[in-house]
């Protein structure tokens, strides 16, 4: 009965003001929709409902760019990531292949390389090896002989003086040249 | 010039004994080396005794008369610039007036004109 009472007020209702609707006036237009309670919160949208008279974030701005570039390079791909692996990888096994299955003397400049190798006279080397001491010892010989010269001149060189008897500088002068024409025979 | 035969020439200049000047006029003023009897004229120059300077004076080819004009004009500056000229122009003045050598003479005379003038 109590029923049928509310339904009749509210055709009484109805009939006297029939655009009169029962919602209440609210910013939410989802807010009577059976969403069963798992309604968005809207601050994320609050921009959408806010004047322009703010000013607009730069780092939103960006975001939104990027994000929009990222979808556009994704929609222009043709080729499935997976098949560009495969290809890389594929790519890498047949190297690894050739490495593997290829012989040392197939390898590019090896035939020069062992060409160089056969024209090494191996005798010809350790006879060169042989006369380099032999020319080094000549060398030594040479300066030690020199020095030995230089010695013996300073020796000399202690004794000529106006104190050392004529007869001797007259001697050590013809030594001189006597030392002199030899060097110019040599 | 090899450098002991300087220091022998040297050493003979500077000597006491006169037998050095001998020495000197044997092996200094007839060797083949300009260089060499270039630096013996002049250190029997610089001795400054009579037989030293006669050496340079007086013979064909040696000191003032060297067929070598450095060693001529060498020998002739070491004259000119001695102090003592008394000697070397006593030597030069029995040259010219003694000596059979007509160019020996002319070499004397061309020296004393030189000292004259210096």
């Amino acid at each position: 009965m109590a029923k049928i009472q509310k339904i009749e007020l509210n055709l009484a209702q109805k009939i006297a003001n029939p655009f009169k609707t029962t919602r209440k006036s609210s910013t939410n237009p989802f807010k009577y929709n059976d969403f069963e309670g798992n309604t968005l919160d809207l601050s994320a949208f609050a921009d959408v409902f806010e004047g322009s008279s703010k000013p607009v974030s730069k780092l939103k701005m960006i975001t939104a760019s990027v994000v929009g570039t990222m979808t556009k390079i994704r929609s222009n791909i043709t080729e499935p990531i997976v098949n560009f692996v495969n290809r890389v990888r594929t790519g890498i096994t047949s190297a690894w292949d050739y490495a593997n299955n290829t012989s040392v003397s197939e390898f590019l400049g090896i035939d020069k390389l062992s060409e160089k190798i056969k024209n090494i006279n191996i005798g010809k080397e350790i006879t060169d090896r042989l006369a380099l001491p032999h020319i080094n010892l000549t060398e030594i010989n040479q300066t030690i002989s020199g020095k030995w010269a230089g010695l013996i001149e300073k020796i000399n060189h202690k004794r000529i003086s106006s104190e050392t008897p004529v007869a001797e500088l007259r001697t050590m002068w013809l030594d001189e040249i006597e030392l002199a024409s030899k060097k110019e025979v040599a | 010039m090899n450098k002991n035969i300087a220091e022998i020439i040297d050493a003979l200049a500077a000597h006491q004994d006169t037998s050095s000047i001998g020495v000197l006029e044997e092996l200094g003023t007839n060797s083949s080396d300009n260089d060499v009897r270039e630096y013996t004229s002049r250190a029997l120059v610089r001795k400054n005794v009579h037989d030293s300077l006669k050496v340079v004076i007086i013979n064909q080819g040696k000191g003032i008369n060297d067929l070598s004009p450095a060693v001529a004009m060498s020998t002739i500056n070491e004259i000119l610039s001695l102090k003592d000229k008394t000697e070397v122009i006593k030597i030069l003045d029995d040259t010219i007036n003694l000596h059979s050598d007509e160019s020996v003479k002319e070499n004397a005379r061309s020296v004393k004109s030189l000292l004259a003038l210096s």
